[in-house]
């Protein structure tokens, strides 16, 4: 049974812009409004994602911003902030909007500039990152965003065997794969070599392991499952929505490379829709870091707990794979605007499941799985979807 | 594995109850004693304080005195790191028997891997928090 239905999307290529936030959320949101064939006053509410525009801009309070911005000016309009989590919450919780009858149908979307054109650096962004780590209990040790994936990577390659060269078929993956999507924000091939001759970050990640700064925004028009069919737009099912936290700090969790958290939300998520991972046509994940990707894989249920390495190295998760993940490239090649990722990978997938994806289309593709994830894999959500309304 | 041990200590916060605040943990760091909490329900150990112990909900929680050597249970050489530190150097997490701490490792990149056994050494300071530092356990 649909819990809501995706009725239109649009998003901006990710990379580097100099538009302001609220012109790139303009971007992403007036595509989705026409992909739907709705105008302003069709839209009920706002449920709106950015993560750190305080810190990076002095920007807060953006959701009423935006919504007169686009035309919505007197909606309710709330914003979400949960990390790199952002906005896949803010969906979360427009899906239960509609399904609760509470309003008719909603703009959902995120935005986040991280580039240069923030006027801040590496440090001054590494920082602003860090904060999102326990101020008290990690922050003061100099832990970084790619030090937190690095633990747990680490461990995991002690626990499973997971090697370097694993690792950097990932990237090698999704930045095939970001080739095919003009949005993506890297559009070039590189190889293991280059990954692994690429200056260390936080071992075991080097440069090209990680995900990139980027600036962009993202939107999807959601409405009830009821009314999905009755827009222009072609209406994609949302299944199943699974949504965990997991200890904070780090040091607390039980079993760090487990991302327990994941793999609650993957249970919810796929309980609702009657499904599991292993009948997933395609998966976008939160790949903020190629480790990040490997556990994912595995807390989703679409390769066995410990193969996440192997099935990147064979293939398995590639575009002609078994089980292809990231398709958009990911965040590692498409980039990662923070508060814009999450409704990025509901792009990602309601195009797929149109059949829309043009040269990354998975074939056939009658279901796909989101997985983003919020801080030192603290929250997870997990969503999924299915073609048609 | 040693077993933790009670810890006498003043409770002048003014919050009314003993429980170990962020204020005391510092400040015993910062002499050199790496403070805990220990659940009396379910035994949790963590070496981050809280209102509540954070696997059973718990609020019966006493602070102990934590094990000063442990075992690196994960670690990482970081190399780009945030503004207002300087690279490289490694952050660990420690497990200590009962508790696990996230610390960073005395010396440069590469000083210890996974399974090392390390030993709480004193506290580094930035922005004026203080972090616990472990070094290589000598033998």
């Amino acid at each position: 049974m649909p819990r809501a239905s995706v009725i239109g999307v649009g998003m901006t290529p990710f990379g580097v812009h100099e538009a302001t936030l609220p012109e790139l959320f303009a971007e992403a949101a007036f595509p989705a409004f026409d992909d739907a064939g709705i105008s302003a006053g069709e839209i009920d509410a706002l449920y709106f994602g950015n993560a750190m525009g305080g810190q990076t801009e002095n920007d807060t309070h953006l959701a009423p911003t935006l919504t007169s911005h686009v035309g919505l000016a007197g909606v309710p309009a709330q914003r979400f902030e949960d990390a790199c989590a952002t906005s896949s919450n803010a969906f979360k919780h427009a899906v239960e909007a509609v399904e609760a009858g509470l309003h008719d149908t909603v703009l959902v979307g995120g935005v986040e500039r991280c580039t240069p054109e923030t006027g801040l650096g590496t440090g001054a962004m590494t920082r602003i990152f860090a904060s999102a780590s326990h101020r008290q209990y990690e922050q003061p040790s100099g832990l970084t965003f790619p030090g937190v994936f690095a633990l747990l990577t680490k461990r995991h390659m002690y626990e499973h065997g997971t090697t370097d060269e694993q690792l950097a078929h990932v990237a090698v993956k999704n930045h095939a794969n970001g080739t095919l999507n003009p949005r993506a924000h890297f559009g070039r091939d590189v190889t293991t070599d280059d990954v692994l001759d690429s200056p260390t970050v936080a071992d075991p990640f080097h440069l090209f392991d990680c995900c990139p700064f980027s600036d962009g925004a993202a939107a999807a028009i959601v409405t009830s499952a009821d009314t999905g069919a009755s827009f222009d737009g072609d209406g994609v099912a949302v299944t199943g929505i699974g949504h965990a936290t997991d200890v904070v700090p780090l040091a607390d969790k039980t079993h760090p490379s487990t991302t327990q958290a994941a793999r609650d939300a993957a249970a919810e998520a796929y309980e609702q829709a009657d499904t599991d991972g292993t009948v997933m046509d395609l998966a976008e994940v939160h790949d903020c870091f190629t480790g990040a990707e490997v556990m994912a894989s595995e807390a989703l249920g679409l390769v066995e707990t410990g193969d996440g390495g192997p099935a990147a190295a064979e293939g398995r998760t590639s575009l002609e794979g078994e089980i292809p993940i990231n398709p958009s490239g990911g965040l590692k090649a498409k980039g990662h605007p923070i508060g814009a990722t999450g409704v990025a990978q509901i792009v990602e997938l309601t195009e797929h499941l149109r059949g829309e994806a043009n040269d990354r289309q998975v074939d056939d593709a009658t279901k796909g799985v989101a997985h983003n994830l919020g801080g030192d894999a603290a929250t997870t959500v997990v969503t999924v979807m299915e073609a048609g309304t | 594995m040693s077993e933790t041990e009670e810890v006498e200590r003043s409770s002048d916060d003014g919050d009314g109850d003993d429980r170990l605040t962020y204020r005391e943990w510092a400040a015993a760091l910062r002499e050199g004693t790496l403070l805990g909490q220990e659940c009396s329900k379910c035994g949790h150990v963590t070496a981050a304080p809280k209102a509540a112990c954070a696997q059973c909900g718990d609020r019966e929680i006493s602070t102990t005195k934590l094990d000063t050597e442990g075992e690196v249970h994960s670690v990482t050489t970081i190399a780009v790191p945030p503004e207002r530190f300087e690279g490289d150097y490694q952050v660990a997490l420690v497990d200590l028997g009962a508790g696990r701490v996230l610390a960073r490792i005395d010396g440069g990149r590469e000083t210890v891997e996974i399974g090392d056994r390390v030993q709480f050494t004193n506290a580094m300071e930035a922005d004026g928090h203080p972090a616990p530092v472990f070094e290589p356990t000598e033998g």
